[in-house]
């Protein structure tokens, strides 16, 4: 038993205000989220959500911030954010790499372009870089009409080849946009789908069509 | 047949409401709240017969028709969690064309009596929940959203809601406990959320391609809607065709038209100097159909006499170059992964079946273990508190049942690549395995 | 209806059957539904199926018609609308169930155990969570259902890890009672287990081993649902689900414990208990626990004469089958060599064993001489059998009317009883129907757990509304539609403030006086006013205050005003300081009443009295369990007093201050299971404690001491066995009229429920003219001075300091101030700053800033220490804080 829980009283399981020092932009986010639904444990998820992108994962102090601020237990806390796979509850990167390898995209080469993102990035399957890029495989990201595709920090790009992981991993290390070409979002149109275009296994991929029958 | 949903899908701009207002957008609206009563809306729904486009394909107009009268807060859960493996469509249209989905919505409240709207989408749509954003707060600033829309005197608040990457929170009472902030559980049914849903009030919950249709039956009226597609399966549908295919995208097309159509027509069918083996027609949890069932019409009834389903309209395409062993593991890590481990039937079933496949595929198991295999999932469907666990059942039974002669031959050669190896190498294999796992 | 009755409940089931097909074909159908064999009524009536201690439904809970439905073939009546599993029991049909725990709330239908076949339902459905309804045909044994408990118990125990033999849980444990009945018997999963580290400290009191985890989630319900603690969670999703706590930390929780009576496998384990006993070699003695008025049934686990465990002991109109950590985990205390066992005797400065009739002899001759200078104080684990004996031993044998139950001054005649009124007086059950409830000066949590948990089920179960006024925050704040705070020791001017909103009068100066807000007040009057059944729950320690007086005349006021005694359900209940506090005042340890509040020919001083005059008018003090340097809020004038008697007899387990520094004679007292005899529970349950292992080293029962030394000084009581005590209790107590241990059973009477609570004398008015409160006390702008209020912990008491896993969880010192004051002050949590009040007292402790906390309000927990006992001495309104 720790020097810290000795002195603790069972109120205490929720660290207070005057205890914790939340950054105040964190502070006014939850409090406005929280405002935002009849009962304010709807708003854990998103505030959860807001902690880790300014600590860059769920540290514990993070946890701690967000509980004095809802009036929540951490441990209520936790108990959501592990249930969910976008919570990282240990050091995480500043650059994050979803690889999909679900279904859809394992049966157009997901596999071979996890490796080269593995190789890539030096690290395997959930795995940090020393220069903090975090790779994980993941479940479909609904997004099978560019397979094989990766969602970098929500960005998503696809079809992706082997070489195409090569370069992901170069523009994230340059510090630049991330395949550009391959962006969905900057499909202005399905019919001009992959304008970039590119073979993977045995898709002619620059002509596929998203829309109209 | 002209696209509905899908109506110049693509045309820049879309997403913002000038656009959507130019090409008629809002106008449903505008009518249905001046010209129509609540039940006069719910009526049209109810004469579209269109059914839910998320997956149970149950008719959503009498869904609406559920939730009590009364003046408690009542609640429109926008389903937007689109996770079923294959499965796009949602993305496209929020992506696209947000104010068709928020119209639909705001129609919907109306109709059922509901002053407070959430879409609950997924947490890795983080661009599609940016643009919903955006719209939302046009559609207020437009008072097409808050207090008293258009000077009707109706309430309705609508706030965008991501989640954070499970599965599970797709299905409904699960999606209503992740959207009070709680693990995202699946609820024991009675209560249905008609009756005590989010917050224990009344509750309706469609997806978004369910809702994205609303101010089309509108316009049409009901009936003119339900004149499309089949008797039983009304109206356009979104399909999702991936995997093995030329053109994978998504496809509006009329319910009961040629499943083949779709593949081969819309999507290119397989590579060249490929067959088709199997496809999935209704996203990985279907089970899987093979190439004699190509020619069935694509609609709910079609598809669930075939065994199988039409779920949320996506359909994978597995051709003859790909191992059913593969497809088959591949599917059941999904299902154990996302598993939220609330009932043992599926929380257990699911992991073991994994557990057997990978001694499948690793050349580790005999034919019994196919047997195994098949009790194990007979004896999670219909057991489970929902029906997660049928979803890996029941295409994983499928597959063993329909290519048992593949899955033994590869059990006899992946045993053979193996060799030799003893039973105690392969328990000592088993061991290491087990340890790398912790 | 069927026309032979199988009232044993085993009827052979095969038999009938087949008896039964016989008659089917030998018939016509209308006839041969009517099998005589098959049938089974039920050996309950409906009023038998009221949880244990209910005499009676409460008044708020809705009644049940009785259906009728088959289960395997057989006919059964049941109450309508309960859960298949519970219904099946009135047809003598077991269910297997894991998950399933009604004292939870609703079902979670999660572990999928008690599937069953419904005739007109194409899915098995879960026993657990469908009720009843009339003309339902249900199979338990169908080959489908069968199939599907094979299966469920086969996937529970893919992961098991089947270490029976080494598992503290086994021959007690559901899940092999299960897999026995139900399972296939073998397993064909040849895969490798989930592994988690072996058993882990969950904290001090309970060892978890995750491996044995069956996710039946009934743990973290109790922790989520039950208790609200909401400290023990799951952790993880799917198959990786576990459970745990945040960070690692431990899962420190008033009612922690009952996790451990909820596993039904090894998983949860009491550390104090693991590797002490096996099922076979224990015995269980039901008994009740008196460590504070909360007064749960509970079962001790003895082995070779000792207990090794304390189990809840469900009783639903006491404790629901909850039980606190401190009743579950403080009997390692009398285990401890700290206890004392031996009589003892000072000798100049220190106290040497004695010989009993040594010890009694000094005794009685120190008493004799004292006479009727003698007084006496009953601590509040005395039993109504031991105060009937001192009564009577003070006014018989010594002619001293001088002792007393309580702290502080006097009861007022008109207003104990008044109080006392049955139609006035809430049942804990009623609590859990009321639909309003208004808790006024009491952190239920610390001074009557149990109750604690009855509050939290009438809201969140029943939809009680629930308004909290306190000084302190409350841990039940949170559940509150209204929470109103106040100065300490205003509750006399909040509660006449309540009063004038109730009447509709400007509740704004009253207000300001309880320094309370008006807008409050008005919301808990409309809560009130708009209630069917309203129940106040208030606490005692308020009459304790300097305004006591004027607070228990309000109340009575209260009680009139909202017309408790018109409505059934509806009340008060008055939380106790003491354990037995009503019993011992009911029984008439009072100095100006007698039993059953009836007048006193003798009027006594009263405790407060009795710490001025000792060692002056007063030569000589008995303490029956109680040290009041610890027990009342003035300790340290007792301290004082207590030096200056030539004489104090003290029966005590333990070397307290009083004890230690100023008896002349000890005796050595007995603790819970060596108890026997009765307690009232605050809400007129009369409980039996038995004994269960015999006392400890050379312990003798309380009342015979009380005997002996009367007899010593030549009175004989003519008792022999503490049964006649009790007799004489049911004579002499007018209230108690006729009550025997055998009345009394294992889950208590309510004498309100009884004839001779018509006995009860009548209060000549039970409204009061009350004064106009005086201001509460303002700290002058800017300095440091703050409204000082005083707090009690759960977890303090010798029986939790001497108790191993208790010890860790004691707190020295804690002064809660709110952030602003900390910050205007600078200080922090952790630092420790000094405390002075007007009368120079002087002290210590470290601060918790608490964001609830009032501005201008500064907390200290109430302690063992003396310098923290110097600092309340006098009852001081304000104190100076300084780093
Ligand atoms: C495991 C599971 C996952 C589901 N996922 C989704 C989903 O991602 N999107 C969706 O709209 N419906 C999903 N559903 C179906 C929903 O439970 C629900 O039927 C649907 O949202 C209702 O909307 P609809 O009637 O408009 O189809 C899922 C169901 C299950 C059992
Ligand atoms: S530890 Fe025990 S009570 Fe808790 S979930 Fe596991 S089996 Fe159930
Ligand atoms: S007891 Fe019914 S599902 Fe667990």
């Amino acid at each position: 038993m720790s020097e810290h829980q000795e002195a603790m009283r069972f109120e205490d399981a929720i660290p207070q205000l005057a205890d914790v020092d939340v950054p105040a932009e964190l502070k006014d986010w939850i409090e406005q989220r929280m405002a935002m639904y009849p009962d304010r444990k709807s708003a854990i998820i998103p505030c959860l959500m807001a902690a880790q992108k300014l600590h860059g994962w769920l540290s514990p102090e993070a946890v701690d911030q967000v509980a004095a601020v809802m009036r929540l237990t951490p441990a209520r806390l936790v108990s959501v954010a592990t249930f969910y796979d976008m919570f990282e509850l240990e050091p995480s990167g500043r650059r994050t790499i979803y690889m999909c390898t679900n279904i859809s995209c394992m049966l157009r080469g997901a596999d071979a372009v996890m490796q080269e993102l593995e190789r890539a990035v030096g690290v395997t399957n959930g795995g940090v870089s020393d220069d903090g890029i975090f790779l994980r495989s993941f479940e479909c990201l609904g997004a099978c009409d560019i397979a094989p595709m990766a969602s970098v920090d929500g960005q998503f790009v696809g079809p992706l080849t082997v070489d195409d992981a090569k370069q992901l991993v170069a523009d994230i290390r340059a510090g630049g946009e991330v395949l550009p070409a391959k962006q969905l979002s900057k499909r202005p149109v399905a019919v001009t789908l992959w304008e970039g275009g590119g073979k993977v296994g045995a898709y002619d991929v620059s002509d596929s069509a998203s829309g109209a029958a | 047949m002209d696209d509905l949903l899908f109506h110049n899908i693509d045309e820049p701009g879309l997403a913002t409401i000038d656009t959507y207002e130019a090409r008629g957008g809002y106008s449903e609206l505008r009518r249905v709240l001046s010209d129509l009563t609540p039940d006069e809306v719910l009526t049209e729904l109810q004469a579209s017969a269109i059914r839910g486009r998320g997956g149970a394909g149950f008719p959503m107009g009498t869904k609406a028709s559920f939730l009590p009268k009364g003046d408690m807060d009542k609640y429109l859960c926008c389903n937007a969690d689109e996770s079923e493996p294959g499965t796009f469509k949602d993305r496209e249209l929020m992506q696209k064309n947000p104010h068709q989905l928020i119209e639909g919505m705001i129609i919907s409240c109306f109709a059922a009596g509901i002053n407070k709207a959430f879409i609950y989408i997924r947490g890795e749509y983080e661009q599609q929940a940016d643009i919903l954003d955006a719209a939302v707060n046009e559609a207020y600033i437009k008072g097409y959203l808050g207090e008293n829309i258009l000077g009707s005197g109706v309430n309705v608040s609508l706030v965008v809601h991501r989640g954070a990457g499970a599965y599970i929170c797709g299905e409904e009472t699960a999606l209503l406990d992740s959207l009070e902030g709680k693990r995202g559980n699946p609820r024991l049914k009675p209560p249905f959320p008609a009756n005590a849903g989010l917050f224990q009030g009344p509750t309706l919950i469609n997806n978004v391609e369910t809702l994205s249709n609303v101010s089309h039956i509108m316009r049409m009226g009901g009936a003119k809607y339900a004149d499309l597609g089949t008797e039983k399966s009304t109206g356009t549908k979104l399909v999702s065709v991936s995997g093995c295919v030329q053109k994978p995208g998504n496809y509006e097309i009329e319910l009961g038209v040629p499943s083949r159509e779709i593949i081969y027509g819309l999507a290119g069918g397989p590579p060249a100097g490929r067959q088709i083996k199997a496809w999935f027609p209704g996203g990985s949890s279907a089970p899987v159909l093979t190439a004699d069932e190509l020619d069935l019409p694509y609609d709910f009834d079609s598809m669930a006499g075939a065994g199988s389903m039409l779920g949320s309209g996506a359909i994978i395409v597995i051709d003859d170059s790909i191992s059913i062993v593969d497809v088959a593991l591949r599917t059941a890590k999904f299902y154990k992964h996302e598993s939220c481990g609330k009932c043992t039937p599926c929380r257990e079933g699911t992991s073991w079946t994994v557990k057997m496949l990978q001694r499948v595929e690793d050349g580790l198991a005999t034919p019994m273990d196919l047997d195994i295999i098949e009790s194990v999932c007979d004896q999670i469907m219909g057991n489970c508190l929902c029906v997660l666990g049928d979803a890996m059942a029941m295409p994983v039974s499928s597959m063993v049942k329909k290519f048992r002669p593949e899955f033994e031959a590869h059990i006899e050669s992946a045993r053979a690549a193996r060799m030799p190896l003893d039973e105690a190498t392969l328990t000592d294999e088993l061991d290491l395995k087990e340890m790398a796992a912790h | 209806m069927p026309e032979e009755k199988d009232m044993s409940g085993k009827s052979n089931v095969g038999e009938s059957v087949d008896a039964g097909e016989e008659n089917v074909t030998s018939s016509d159908s209308a006839v041969a539904v009517q099998v005589p064999s098959l049938s089974y009524e039920s050996p309950f009536t409906v009023v038998d199926a009221l949880p244990p201690g209910y005499s009676k439904r409460p008044a708020g809970e809705p009644e049940r018609n009785v259906i009728s439905f088959t289960i395997d073939g057989a006919d059964v009546r049941a109450p309508e609308g309960i859960m298949l599993v519970d219904a099946a029991k009135y047809g003598g049909v077991e269910i297997p169930v894991f998950c399933y725990e009604p004292k939870l709330g609703a079902p979670v239908g999660a572990c999928r155990m008690c599937l069953v076949e419904i005739e007109g339902i194409p899915k098995l459905q879960t026993a657990c969570s469908t009720p009843v309804r009339d003309g339902m045909a249900v199979s338990t044994r169908s080959p489908r259902v069968i199939e599907a408990q094979n299966s469920v118990v086969e996937f529970i125990l893919a992961n098991h890890p089947l270490d029976c033999p080494v598992c503290d849980k086994g021959g007690e444990c559901p899940l092999q009672d299960i897999s026995y009945g139900w399972g296939r018997g073998k397993s064909r999963f040849a895969e490798p287990k989930r592994h988690f580290e072996k058993p882990v400290a969950l904290s001090p009191s309970i060892a978890i081993d995750r491996e044995r985890c069956i996710l039946c989630y009934r743990c973290v319900r109790f922790s989520q649902e039950v208790s609200e603690d909401y400290q023990l969670v799951l952790l993880d999703r799917g198959a990786d689900s576990h459970v745990g706590t945040f960070d690692g930390n431990e899962y420190v929780a008033p009612f922690s414990g009952n996790i451990i009576d909820l596993c039904p496998v090894g998983a949860l384990t009491s550390r104090a208990y693991r590797f002490r006993a096996r099922p076979w070699d224990i015995e269980q003695g039901g008994s009740v626990c008196s460590m504070c008025p909360g007064q749960c049934n509970v079962d001790y686990t003895v082995r070779d004469d000792k207990v090794m465990r304390v189990q809840a002991r469900e009783n639903a109109a006491v404790d629901d089958g909850w039980l606190c950590d401190r009743g579950r985990f403080a009997y390692q205390a009398w285990e401890s060599d700290a206890r004392i066992t031996q009589p003892m005797i000072r000798q100049g400065e220190k106290l040497m064993p004695a010989r009993w009739d040594h010890a009694l002899e000094v005794a009685a001759a120190a008493l004799k001489k004292s006479g009727p200078r003698t007084a006496a104080l009953a601590g509040g684990g005395t039993t109504n059998e031991e105060g009937w004996l001192l009564r009577r031993l003070m006014l018989e044998a010594l002619g001293s009317p001088h002792f007393d139950s309580r702290r502080g001054g006097k009861l007022d005649a008109d207003v104990a009883r008044t109080l006392t009124e049955p139609a006035v007086t809430l049942s804990v059950p009623d609590v859990e129907w009321a639909d309003a409830i208004v808790v006024i000066g009491s952190e239920l949590v610390d001074e009557m757990p149990i109750l604690d948990l009855r509050v939290r089920k009438a809201v969140n179960r029943n939809g009680a509304a629930l308004a909290v006024a306190t000084a302190r925050p409350s841990s039940l704040d949170d559940k509150a539609s209204v929470t109103a705070r106040m100065a300490p020791g205003r509750d006399d001017a909040f509660i006449q403030a309540l009063l004038a909103a109730l009447a509709g009068n400007d509740v704004g100066d009253l207000a300001s006086r309880a320094g309370a807000d008006a807008e409050n007040i008005s919301q808990i009057a409309g809560l009130l006013k708009n209630a069917k059944r309203p129940a106040v729950l208030w606490g005692e320690r308020m009459l304790y205050a300097s305004t006591g007086t004027a607070s228990a005349k309000a109340i009575c006021n209260l009680v009139a005003m909202l017309g408790l005694a018109a409505t059934d359900g509806a009340g008060h209940l008055q939380i106790p300081v003491q354990a037995n506090g009503r019993g011992l005042r009911e029984v008439g340890v009072l100095p100006n009443l007698g039993p059953a509040l009836s007048d006193s020919a003798t009027q006594g001083m009263s405790s407060d009295e009795i710490a001025d005059a000792l060692g002056d008018e007063l030569s000589a003090i008995l303490l029956l369990g109680t040290d009041p340097i610890l027990d009342s809020p003035d300790g340290a004038r007792w301290d004082a007093a207590l030096r200056a008697a030539p004489n104090v007899i003290a029966f005590s387990s333990w070397l307290d201050p009083a004890t230690e520094r100023h008896a002349t004679v000890v005796f050595p007292a007995e603790v819970g299971p060596e108890k026997e005899g009765t307690l009232t529970h605050p809400d007129g349950r009369i409980q039996r404690l038995r004994q269960t292992v015999d006392h400890a080293g050379e312990v003798n029962s309380g009342w015979w001491v009380l005997d002996q030394l009367a007899a010593r000084i030549g009175v004989d009581f003519g008792v022999k066995v503490v049964h006649q005590v009790t007799a004489q209790i049911a004579e002499g107590v007018s209230i108690y009229a006729g009550i025997s241990s055998n009345e009394i059973g294992g889950t208590g009477v309510r004498w309100q429920e009884r004839t001779a609570a018509s006995n009860l004398p009548a209060p000549a008015r039970s409204t009061f003219d009350l004064e106009i409160p005086p201001a509460a006390p303002q700290a002058a702008p800017g300095s440091s001075s703050l409204r000082f209020g005083t707090f009690r912990s759960l977890w303090s008491g010798a029986d939790v300091e001497n108790a191993a896993t208790l010890a860790p969880l004691v707190t020295a010192s804690r002064l809660e101030l709110s952030p602003a004051d900390g910050q205007r002050l600078g200080v922090a949590t952790g630092d420790s700053v000094t405390l002075t009040n007007a009368a120079e007292g002087k002290t210590t402790a470290v601060v918790a800033l608490r964001d609830a906390v009032p501005t201008g309000s500064a907390f200290l927990l109430d302690s063992q220490d003396d310098g923290l006992r110097r600092i309340a001495a006098g009852r001081p309104e304000l104190v100076e804080v300084t780093p």
